[in-house]
């Protein structure tokens, strides 16, 4: 027992006095901001450049309305963004458009509108552009268009409507999602909010799961090779080396699992009055204590099975790149549920989603994905927790001979049906 | 009990290859015990079944009379023949670790730490990580890390490869003055000069079989006072031709001369008498060195010898 504190003390006081554990501990959740953040800033970014528009319209009569529907589009220093460019029809519209195009190529256009006669027909509108690729120019055109045709189109048949009545007419439907929850009243949540509220935990889980499985498995492969190894075990049995590096490698992940509990529970206190009604304070209200209690649970459900088995991918490996082979089914088992996400927050209590919570390797990921969206019954976390923790408790007797075996073989490597007869000797 | 380590019918065998087959072997206890043979002779296989890193095929092992599988490591110091330590950490911080590991509190075990580098003269290195030093310095902390926790058996797997004379001597008293102080001590070399000066008792394996055990002034008896040591001047090609030499070690202007049995050592010192300028000429028993090449050279390996009675 002193041995396994021992061991455990090392693990822990060398991991977390590293700089490495605080800038990835910082870094980790910046990354995840960035990642989701970015696209959208970019796209939104747009040039700031006015671009010139050819508008060939065979109506005549959409440009005094388009120009007003892009008038409130202005570049940072107020000069409209769009500017339109009336030309008259020579010919076919296909016959001005190709005439135009020499102009849009050398870049003086930014595109080139033509309106066919009859706006009610199949094509009426096309749009002709060197990058067709710039999706937020092309939806405020596009918008803009539609709301010019739309009043055209109330002109032509002879019903009078200014820009309000028609902005009324448009108005979107939006329908509200409210969950019955079980205490009774319910709560505003719709599927975006339960996706993400939910996909930051998973992830979160499955980082950490998956980085300090990896590290298990780096810290004895790098035992190995220095051959610190045999030194440790002239001093400790193979069961208390395990023991106390699996305990101090969890008690690392769970510092860094403790710093962002408190994290967002502190953004939840301080910013979700702030901002409760935006997406992001749905999202943010998700951060429930029961849901922290039920990501502990299976973190340490997770923790266990997965680092008892990167620990025998360490053992009976030499380096790195022979790891490689083993720790793939492995890491696999941690990232299809992970990539499955949507289809486990859709149909939380579906027969699939029930039965693959259920399978011990999956459980820490899809029950947890369940209990976010929806609690399932009781009698369904409760087994899936003891299948778990039997499952686990196999896992663990046999890598603690596997780990005994295989921990100094150097050289050959062994094959899986000898690793199997290790674990059941 | 009086053995501080006992092996009784130990075999291992590494898929079809025995690296040790068979030994039964007593290290008694307060003695610098030898453990000899020739590279893969399986001498570290012995050793790390003593510590109870892998495990016998059959065969069982006891250490101060208690299966070595009861975790009997706390009573055993161990410096392995692969050195290792962990590299990134500071001198102290590893030494601290290991003596933990023998039971004490790591406050304690840092005063111990400490004792130990001043002893063997690298306190100065004590906030330096491991890997800025050089290979000798390091075989110096992998030694203290061994003795800390003060065990009373001490293992060394080849303590002395890799280290200068200086650095050797220094070894060599904290090794004996642990010996002084009842620490059995045990150590596997293929030095056979150093182990001819060092050791008490001596065990010789080859091919994973025990050739010869036993007192070492017992076992060179048994090889009867037929040697002879001859220090001259001039060509000595000529020596092993002489009739009455089973064989000859020569060094050019110094042989170890083993005569066969019944052969006069005078009819040698006659032979040579004209033809050489003789400086020295003594009748010995064979040293440890052409006892183990005349037993490892032999051919009929398993043919075991037990030389006097501890």
């Amino acid at each position: 027992m002193h041995n396994v504190l021992m061991i455990l003390r090392r693990e822990y006081l060398e991991r977390v006095t590293k700089k490495s554990f605080w800038i990835g501990t910082a870094v980790f959740p910046l990354l995840m901001v960035v990642l989701t953040t970015l696209p959208m800033m970019l796209v939104g970014l747009g040039g700031n450049d006015q671009k010139t528009i050819a508008l060939v319209d065979a109506t005549d009569k959409l440009y005094d309305p388009l120009v007003k529907e892009l008038s409130d589009k202005k570049l940072k220093d107020g000069t409209p963004r769009y500017a339109i460019e009336k030309v008259p029809l020579a010919g076919t519209l296909e016959s001005t458009e190709q005439s135009l195009e020499p102009r849009a190529r050398n870049g003086k256009l930014f595109g080139i509108l033509t309106v066919a006669k009859d706006i009610d027909a199949k094509d009426a509108f096309t749009f002709y552009g060197k990058t067709v690729g710039d999706i937020r120019s092309t939806e405020e055109i596009q918008s803009a268009l539609r709301r010019a045709a739309i009043e055209l189109r109330f002109a032509n048949a002879n019903i009078a409507a200014d820009k309000g009545v028609v902005d009324k007419l448009l108005a979107p439907v939006d329908m509200e999602t409210r969950e019955i929850s079980k205490e009774g009243g319910s709560t505003k949540k719709n599927f975006l909010t339960a996706y993400f509220g939910t996909f930051a935990f998973v992830m979160v889980l499955f980082m950490t799961l998956l980085l300090y499985g990896i590290a298990m498995m780096r810290g004895i492969l790098e035992e190995k090779t220095s051959r610190v190894m045999e030194v440790l075990l002239g001093s400790v049995s193979p069961q208390e080396l395990m023991t106390g590096k699996i305990l101090g490698i969890g008690l690392v992940g769970l510092t860094q699992v403790g710093i962002y509990a408190v994290t967002a529970g502190v953004l939840r206190v301080y910013m979700g009055a702030k901002m409760s009604g935006t997406d992001m304070g749905g999202i943010l209200s998700t951060f429930t204590l029961t849901k922290l209690a039920f990501f502990l649970i299976f973190f340490l459900l997770g923790y266990f099975m997965y680092v008892a088995l990167f620990a025998c991918v360490g053992a009976v490996c030499n380096s790195e790149q022979e790891a490689q082979n083993y720790q793939a089914p492995i890491t696999w088992c941690l990232m299809l549920p992970m990539i499955a996400t949507i289809f486990f927050v859709g149909q939380p209590d579906s027969t699939i989603s029930v039965v693959v919570s259920l399978i011990p390797i999956f459980t820490p990921m899809v029950m947890f994905m369940r209990i976010c969206v929806q609690m399932p019954p009781a009698w369904q976390i409760a087994l899936s927790i003891v299948l778990t923790t039997a499952f686990t408790w196999l896992v663990f007797r046999g890598a603690a001979k596997i780990f005994r075996i295989g921990i100094l073989m150097y050289g050959k490597r062994p094959t899986i049906p000898e690793i199997m007869r290790w674990a059941r000797s | 009990m009086d053995a501080a380590i006992s092996l009784r019918g130990v075999v291992k065998a590494f898929d079809d290859f025995r690296a040790v087959d068979g030994i039964t072997l007593d290290i008694p206890q307060g003695e610098i015990f030898g453990l000899l043979g020739p590279n893969g002779a399986g001498k570290s296989t012995t050793i790390r079944m003593i510590m109870d890193i892998i495990r016998p095929d059959t065969g069982t092992i006891s250490v101060l009379g208690k299966p070595s599988t009861e975790n009997v490591r706390h009573h055993v110091g161990y410096l392995p023949e692969e050195r290792g330590l962990y590299k990134k950490m500071k001198v102290l911080d590893v030494l601290s670790f290991q003596g933990s590991l023998t039971g004490a509190t790591p406050a304690a075990a840092r005063v111990e730490a400490k004792g130990w580098l001043e002893k063997l003269e690298i306190a100065d290195w004590a906030d330096k990580k491991v890997e800025e030093l050089s290979k000798g310095m390091q075989q110096k902390i992998q030694f203290a890390a061994a003795v800390l926790g003060n065990p009373p058996i001490l293992i060394l797997d080849e303590p002395f490869s890799g280290m200068d004379p200086v650095n050797q001597n220094l070894f060599k008293d904290r090794i004996l003055e642990l010996n002084r102080k009842g620490t059995t001590i045990v150590f596997s070399t293929h030095q056979m000069e150093t182990a001819e000066r060092l050791c008490k008792e001596i065990a010789l394996i080859n091919k994973g079989q025990l050739v010869l055990s036993g007192p070492l002034a017992k076992v060179k008896e048994g090889f009867g006072r037929n040697s002879v040591l001859l220090e001259y001047e001039g060509d000595g090609a000529f020596l092993s031709a002489l009739p009455g030499v089973a064989r000859i070690d020569g060094y050019g202007s110094y042989s170890e001369i083993r005569l066969e049995t019944g052969a006069d050592p005078q009819a040698i010192l006659r032979a040579v008498a004209g033809r050489l300028k003789v400086t020295k000429f003594e009748i010995v028993a064979p040293t440890l060195h052409n006892i183990f090449i005349e037993k490892v050279g032999a051919t009929n390996v398993g043919v075991l010898e037990r030389v006097g009675d501890a």
